[in-house]
């Protein structure tokens, strides 16, 4: 990145090459909409790209371009979060493989659909910190940087989150 | 110690951060807490489940979106190179002709006058006298020539139009002014410059070539303004020539129908 800011804008492919995989899933587990993740990717990328002067190099990419695309989220927000949640079980319910299968992996299938309808029922800090934390696979410190808090902060959070998500699922099993 | 201390480490069991003496700790805390126990049994399934989600792909024509916005990025971040650089440029021309023309022309006309009035006063009448003024008189009228191709290169098309209008001062057009404003005829994207210099060419309508090239031109104009422009300077010369270029003009499929009227019109006219 400090080679973009330097004025080689072809590096940015290089970045995006590396970098727009996990950045789509974070933003598809924020929003579980396809099409607005991938406009999202490409807005993050411009804005990377727009504003590289502002990268010091003192932290690490990845934390200043998820702070980045958690400031997008913010501004495509709240107005469309409706819509999107109902899309978003339909879309999923599809993906899960189907067809003729041993009860186990109904049950686990089944298992997983719940917990899909459960996390979209999480605040959006807590769904936010158990996407990095395990669809990322983000150490609690490097979400400390992400999210500007503390690591206890984070643990604590993270905890907080399974302990609602357990609950919303409990309740939606029975 | 309370529960809720120990939960506090409970995040880092499940993803498999703790320090070893945070991991003793809990895990004797949990022989002895069935509570603990089963909550944290229930996270670390629930942890797992997570762990089967998938993620989507994204797509691959983001990858060409990607591209495609980079690049333009660029071009975009060029241009604004380009564009200041243009604009220098454009400056640095300003400096260079603007002044260096006009100026010449002055001073080539002052230092003529001089000339003049230096012969006149102090050499004898008679040939050599007129001989030299003749001199004088063709070496303004070059310079009046050069003047004129040089603003019919200048990127304003006022300026070309100034000089489109110098002909009228140019007596005996050469091959080289002709050419010039054919040239200009037909290559200038301005219309307005073009209608200028046909207007300038119709005086010169003299010189056969001048004809010659405005019959060729017939065809070779798209606006509907020049086309008419065209066919009335053709009627005021009584070019027959012209009809065939007109013929042809006609065939053309998106010709302007009150043009192809006038058009009609002149060639019966000029039969």
């Amino acid at each position: 990145m400090l080679k973009v800011k330097a004025g080689d804008l072809d590096k940015m492919g290089l970045l995006f090459e590396r970098y727009h995989r996990p950045l789509y899933g974070f933003l598809f587990h924020m929003t579980y909409q396809r099409e607005a993740s991938e406009d999202m990717v490409q807005q993050v990328f411009y804005k990377m790209l727009k504003y590289r002067h502002t990268f010091t190099g003192t932290g690490e990419f990845i934390h200043w371009m998820y702070s980045i695309a958690r400031n997008s989220l913010k501004d495509q927000g709240k107005r469309k979060k409706l819509q999107m949640q109902q899309e978003g079980v339909e879309e999923m319910a599809d993906r899960l493989p189907g067809g003729t299968i041993p009860d186990e992996q109904l049950e686990r299938k089944q298992a997983k659909l719940e917990l899909y309808k459960a996390m979209e029922k999480l605040s959006d800090d807590h769904r936010e910190v158990l996407t990095l934390n395990r669809f990322q696979e983000l150490k609690h410190q490097e979400i400390a940087q992400i999210l500007n808090i503390s690591e206890v902060a984070v643990k604590t959070r993270v905890h907080r989150a399974l302990q609602e998500l357990k609950n919303i699922y409990t309740n939606t099993e029975r | 110690m309370k529960c809720e201390e120990y939960e506090a480490l409970f995040a880092g069991w499940i993803d498999k951060e703790l320090t070893p003496a945070e991991q003793t700790k809990l895990e004797q805390h949990l022989t002895d807490c069935a509570g603990c126990r089963e909550e944290l049994a229930a996270m670390q399934q629930l942890w797992d489940v997570m762990g089967e989600v998938k993620t989507p792909e994204p797509s691959d024509h983001m990858r060409v979106k990607f591209q495609a916005m980079l690049d333009t990025y660029k071009e975009s971040v060029e241009d604004k190179k380009g564009s200041f650089a243009g604009i220098k440029d454009q400056l640095n021309r300003l400096w260079q002709w603007q002044p260096r023309w006009p100026l010449a022309y002055s001073l080539a006309i002052v230092l003529i006058s001089f000339g003049c009035a230096y012969l006149f006063f102090n050499t004898g009448k008679g040939s050599k006298q007129d001989e030299q003024l003749k001199e004088l008189t063709s070496q303004v009228h070059e310079l009046k020539q050069t003047m004129m191709l040089a603003l019919l290169e200048n990127p304003s098309a006022s300026e070309r139009i100034r000089g489109v209008s110098y002909t009228s001062e140019i007596k005996h057009a050469d091959k080289e002014v002709i050419d010039a404003l054919l040239a200009t005829l037909n290559n200038d994207p301005n219309v307005n410059v073009r209608l200028s210099t046909l207007d300038a060419l119709s005086h010169l309508a003299s010189h056969p070539e001048v004809r010659e090239g405005l019959i060729q031109s017939i065809v070779q104009q798209d606006s509907p303004l020049m086309q008419s422009a065209i066919a009335d300077v053709m009627l005021k010369l009584q070019e027959k020539k012209s009809v065939k270029s007109f013929r042809e003009l006609l065939k053309q499929k998106n010709l302007d129908p009150g043009v192809k009227d006038k058009i009609k019109q002149t060639i019966t006219q000029l039969i």
